[in-house]
């Protein structure tokens, strides 16, 4: 009787019945997400408006009566080489540092060019604004202002700047600019090159296209006449690091081969500086767009990523030097014995420096000011009134003030209108401060410096002390601004943050009703279990998910959340051992999850290690492993050879396991296509290293087209499955059934997986494999065998999921992401292709295998048929729970962000993490939604009941 | 750091469940009374005699707390032992002393498990740690239990006292190894303080949690000592 009334639920409720609440959880959160992301991550308005020259007029400043525009141009022409990633100490000479490294000292001509021409050649250290990628850093060069963190987002896709900036002020003024190298440039400034030589930029494997195609064009471009601007982006340091680390041969051979391009660079302009030459008026800058950490990582705050250098040179004859109150250059003598100075200056600064160099409008939106010692390389040009009775330095300071006038005008105006369009701009506090500090310096200037320099008969004893007065004061007000947008920037539209909140909560009490009802319908099975472990069991689950949760509160905690997430799951592994005691069985199974807990926290330290080494939280994080490690040449064989060892293992126990009966043709199919996957896989890693010497096959073949027949398998498989899915009749239990799809689905993702993951992958996937099993025996352990409570073992599966996150030399961080898994297979760079691969190896040990390996914690449970409306109702349960823990922690993460939002490390590490969790939590629930369809078939009832519903 | 892991013991032998003598109240208050004031002495003389503590020199100092430990918790709680009949006094003495290195073994090994670092630096620390846990932990029961499974995993997996000196042996022994999973969360915070290294604050975790349960289980003999007692009359 019972029987025939939950056939006829199933028939009644379909797959949907099962499924709706994952469903509106899908949605739920897509909404929270969407919702708070806008409000957290959109921060700043851009403001359409433009420079123009005739704008200056409203300014209080002496406006230049020889025709230039803003300000007296210094340099008519300029020579921009940016070389990409290049850190402050490729630049600056070894003894700035406490110890010498292979890589310093490399780009010998720029210290020498300096430390001969100290007047006319400058090395500065700049410092640069996070986020550090090179979009980001270009946009900020240009623009002068700061960029945010909703650029990263826009990073890959690339846009053109909207703002005003420093390439749209030449071409409005009629500069010609031609650019060659990184093809950013030309996505950011599609229509304003007069000539451009764009070359692909994402490929990191590559290390010489952009930079040979630089150099074929940068000389003789430097003879032609056409332009007024060059820009030269060089990527191959940025493209050695990632793929090769700074300490590497590669990084120095690139170095290298810079500094004999920039010494030709430098001869051919010099040769030509000549009076009435072409590069008679020409300035040289050798600049980094930002730093990078030494394992070649970079786009975070850590000052390896934010430093780096700016080499600038004029090449007429020097003449004054910059007051040494405007200096803020320190020098050492270099290994030469030679004296080397070297200054420091925002890269903020250096849009709005270069403009006033060139005599150019300032970009609207900068909030930089004009570097004294930049601009003083271009001091000579200024000596054209021969009537003043002032020395040079003098002449330069009046220009220099005058500048930092309608430099100081030009930001205000910027404030202004930003608060008057802005929707939430500055707070009024801090724009009655700005108002008073600059009213302050106006108020100065128009009563007393203006009428100083207006008379020309003045003498230096009067004039030089107002105007360093008045430049102090420009500076303030400068200063003020840039450090107000600085920490206020951030624009958080808090009501939306809140709402998104909101619905996370509701999505929350969603699923935890839906768990309470799905029990409820189970009450007659609850009851059978009348275990006080069921209870245990779960306040231990709250207590251990609460502590995980809270965690995240702290940034300390984010920062170590491998240790913390393996120190819980050997935590909950000690209490399944202890529960194992109580029982008397299943103990040799619990003491294997400690040693593999034990095992993983291992890796994970080794994780850490090198995570310490590239983020700016971790200092000093030595690892004790490492160091056993390196230096073997044992260990360097067992590297290459375990891992395909373990793969074939891994495919002869997956025949093994699969030559079962129940496993029906299309299944069969599936996992064969694996084995043989794996095989191509191994047959890849031997072509692909050099240790074996064996040449299978040419060489290009073996790297590329083995890994697509195994993404091409992969992805047969799952369409197989789906096939399947669609026509398949089943003749077997559904019990049976399951067991077989799960393995099947799991096997299908696994070879992508592993090839993706590389050598670790079979050695990871075998402690998944492992840790899998034992949880699944816990279940047996776990309240009674009818019993609906598993949330322990799910908490105990989603920890093991987070552990091998972590395992997997992953961290939640951009450079914690594998780029070089991206490129497995292909060369080019393809945007939804490149995306789909790196996601696949981030996440892929971590949400894809185990939410698809779920249904085994239901699957092992049950050694009776109980018929297919219980078994969906369970499976429907778990997935629920499981869902229902990544959103936990997920919005916990987000509960984080909104407090520390004004936490200094908020773009450095709470941000990223916040990225990776919502990601996260999306994915899970999208694939526990596919996982759903996949799982819950529409099939005819099952055979054996059918009886009982004839009844 | 650890997390009763002190639950298995090695041998499987049936038990007789002769009943351990009942602890008064009194006598309770006394037992526990001497472990808290040689925990107070071993520090005293760490200080003022070694001029060191737990965050000059934990390795020294907790060398002192469980050496100082080791004579007054198996002098007193042998005298408390199961099967009078068959086992003497300094029979449950050797026993308990049989308890050190295997309850240090255990601990150690779940410290490990929960993230205690292995270099060989800290070796030291690590297993003079895992001593003083013993002495919270195993040595009492292995004074009173010996080697009977049975009540091992009754007491420390089931948790289910039965019995005043039961209480005194579960009790501190939960406590202690409790309050050294909470003295571990300090550690990965930026305080940069000396005592987050490990063990220290693990280490007052656990001396914390073990003072705690001494004082809760004196609560529960003199609460539930004499309903038991009346249940056995």
């Amino acid at each position: 009787m019972k029987q025939s009334e939950t056939t006829s639920l199933v028939a009644e409720r379909g797959k949907w019945g099962y499924t709706w609440p994952l469903w509106t959880t899908l949605l739920l959160h897509l909404l929270a997400v969407f919702l708070f992301t806008a409000g957290f991550l959109l921060t700043r308005t851009e403001l359409p408006h433009r420079s123009h020259c005739s704008d200056v007029s409203h300014s209080p400043c002496l406006s230049s009566n020889n025709g230039s525009c803003w300000t007296k141009p210094a340099a008519n022409r300029l020579v921009l080489v940016v070389l990409d990633a290049l850190r402050f100490d490729f630049v600056a000479p070894s003894t700035f540092f406490a110890e010498s490294k292979p890589w310093m000292d490399r780009l010998q001509v720029l210290k020498n060019v300096a430390s001969a021409r100290p007047l006319s050649a400058r090395i500065f250290k700049a410092i640069a604004d996070p986020p550090t990628t090179s979009l980001q850093r270009l946009k900020g060069l240009t623009t002068g202002g700061l960029p945010t963190f909703v650029d990263v987002g826009n990073s890959f896709g690339a846009p053109a700047i909207v703002e005003d900036n420093f390439i749209n002020q030449l071409v409005l003024n009629g500069k010609k600019v031609v650019m060659m190298g990184d093809d950013t440039w030309t996505q950011l400034f599609p229509h304003h090159f007069e000539r451009s030589y764009p070359y692909p930029s994402f490929n990191v494997k590559d290390l010489h296209t952009v930079d040979n195609g630089c150099i074929d064009h940068l000389l003789p471009s430097l003879y032609e006449e056409d332009w007024d601007v060059l820009i030269a982006h060089f990527l191959g340091v940025d493209h050695a690091g990632h793929i090769f680390g700074v300490d590497s041969a590669p990084m120095i051979e690139k170095l290298e081969q810079y500094n004999t391009i920039l010494e030709r660079v430098i001869e051919v302009l010099e040769n030509q500086s000549g009076p009435g030459k072409s590069h008679e008026n020409t300035l040289l800058v050798v600049m980094g767009d930002h730093g990078q950490t030494l394992n070649g990582d970079h786009g975070g705050g850590s000052a390896e990523e934010v430093e780096t250098a700016i080499f600038a040179m004029s090449f007429k004859k020097p003449i004054s030097s910059v007051p040494p109150e405007f200096d803020s250059c320190s020098c050492q003598l270099d290994l030469d014995g030679k004296n080397v100075c070297v200054s420091s200056m925002q890269q903020l600064d250096f849009a709005v420096t270069v403009s006033a160099l060139l005599g150019i409008p300032f970009p609207y939106g900068s909030i930089g000011h004009i570097n004294p010692e930049l601009y003083a390389l271009g001091a000579d040009s200024w000596n054209l009134d021969a009537s003043q009775k002032l020395s040079e330095s003098d002449i330069w300071m009046q220009n220099y003030a005058n500048a930092l006038c309608i430099n100081s005008w030009q930001v205000k105006r910027y404030v202004d209108a930003y608060s008057a369009s802005s929707a939430v701009g500055f707070s009024n506090d801090d724009l009655s401060r700005i108002a008073s500090v600059y009213a302050q310096a106006e108020n100065h200037w128009s009563h007393s410096t203006k009428k100083l320099l207006l008379d020309i008969q003045n003498d230096s004893d009067t004039l030089v002390p107002a105007l360093k007065r008045q430049i102090d004061a420009y500076f303030k007000f400068l200063t003020t601004v840039s450090e107000l947008a600085r920490s206020k920037w951030t624009e958080f539209d808090l009501k939306m943050m809140g709402t998104g909140i909101g619905i996370m909560l509701i999505s929350l009490i969603f699923q935890f009703l839906t768990i309470l009802r799905a029990n409820k319908q189970h009450g007659e099975t609850l009851s059978s279990s009348g275990n006080s472990w069921v209870i245990t069991g779960s306040v231990f689950t709250f207590f251990l998910l609460g502590i995980r949760a809270c965690s995240f509160l702290s940034n300390s905690y984010i920062l170590e959340e491998g240790k913390v997430a393996n120190f819980l799951l050997s935590t909950s592994g000690i209490v399944a051992l202890r529960q194992s005691v109580i029982k008397g069985k299943a103990l040799i199974e619990s003491i294997g999850f400690l040693i593999l807990s034990t095992f993983c926290r291992f890796v994970i330290e080794v994780g850490l290690s090198k995570q310490a080494a590239t983020s700016a939280f971790m200092k000093d994080y030595t690892s004790w492993i490492v160091n056993i490690a390196s230096g073997l040449v044992v260990w360097d064989y067992a590297a290459e050879v375990v891992p395909m060892l373990a793969l074939i293992l891994l495919a002869a126990w997956l025949y093994n396991v699969t030559s079962g009966s129940f496993f029906d043709w299309p299944w069969k199919y599936v996992i064969l296509g694996t084995i043989l996957s794996y095989v191509l896989i191994i047959v890849h890693w031997i072509t692909d290293s050099n240790k074996f010497g064996v040449a299978l096959m040419a060489e290009s073949i073996g790297r590329n087209y083995i890994p697509r027949i195994v993404y091409a398998i992969a992805l047969g498989q799952l369409l197989l499955l789906g096939f399947g899915q669609l026509f398949m009749k089943n003749c077997l239990d559904y019990k049976a059934n399951l067991v077989a799809k799960t393995t099947a689905m799991l096997s299908a993702w696994s070879s992508t997986v592993i090839l993706l993951s590389g050598k670790q992958g079979p050695m990871v996937a075998f402690a998944s494999i492992v840790g899998g099993y034992f949880i699944m025996k816990f279940v047996d352990i776990e309240g009674g065998k009818q019993g609906p409570h598993r949330s322990f073992s799910i908490l105990q599966w989603s920890l093991s999921a987070t552990c091998l996150f972590f395992c997997s030399g992953h961290w939640c961080a951009f450079d914690g992401l594998r780029y070089g898994a991206a490129f497995i297979g292909f060369e080019e760079f393809v945007l939804v292709r490149q995306a789909i691969l790196l996601a696949i190896d981030t996440f892929g040990f971590s949400i894809i295998l185990p939410v698809f390996g779920l249904p085994f914690l239901i699957a092992t449970k049950y050694e009776a048929n109980l018929g297919k409306h219980f078994l969906f109702t369970q499976l429907s349960q778990m997935y629920t729970t499981y869902g229902l823990i990544t959103a936990i922690t997920t919005t916990f993460t987000i509960l984080c962000v909104t407090i520390q939002r004004r936490h200094l490390m908020v773009w450095g590490l709470f941000a990223p993490k916040f990225v990776f969790d919502v990601f996260n939590l999306i994915l899970t629930d999208v694939l526990i939604c596919l996982a759903s369809i996949y799982y819950f078939d529409q099939g005819k009832d099952d055979p054996e009941l059918k009886p009982s519903v004839a009844e | 750091m650890d997390r009763r892991k002190s639950s298995e013991k090695t041998t499987w032998k049936a038990s007789t469940m002769v009943p351990s003598p009942p602890i008064s109240a009194s006598e309770a208050f006394i037992v526990n009374t001497l472990c808290v004031l040689v925990l107070v002495f071993a520090f005293w003389v760490a200080n003022s005699l070694y001029s060191i503590n737990l965050v000059t020199d934990p390795s020294l100092t907790l060398f002192f707390i469980w050496i100082t430990e080791l004579p007054i918790v198996t002098l007193l709680y042998s005298r408390y032992r199961r099967n009078r009949q068959r086992c003497t006094y300094l029979g449950a003495v050797g026993r308990g002393v049989l308890g050190v290195p295997v309850g240090a073994l255990l601990n150690f090994l779940g410290a490990v498990a929960l993230g205690a670092p292995v270099t060989l630096q800290y070796l030291p620390k690590t297993v003079n740690w895992a001593l003083m846990m013993s002495m919270f932990t195993t040595v009492p029961a292995s004074c009173v239990l010996g080697s009977s499974w049975a009540d091992w995993r009754r007491i420390f997996a089931q948790t289910k006292p039965n019995g005043s000196i039961e209480y005194l042996l579960c009790l501190p022994a939960h406590g202690a190894v409790i309050g050294a999973w909470f003295g571990a969360w300090p550690m990965p915070l930026d305080w940069e303080r000396p005592w987050q290294e490990w063990p220290i604050s693990v280490s007052y975790g656990a001396i914390a949690g073990y003072l705690v349960a001494l004082v809760a289980s004196l609560g529960f003999v003199l609460a539930c000592g004499r309903p038991q007692n009346i249940k056995r009359e």
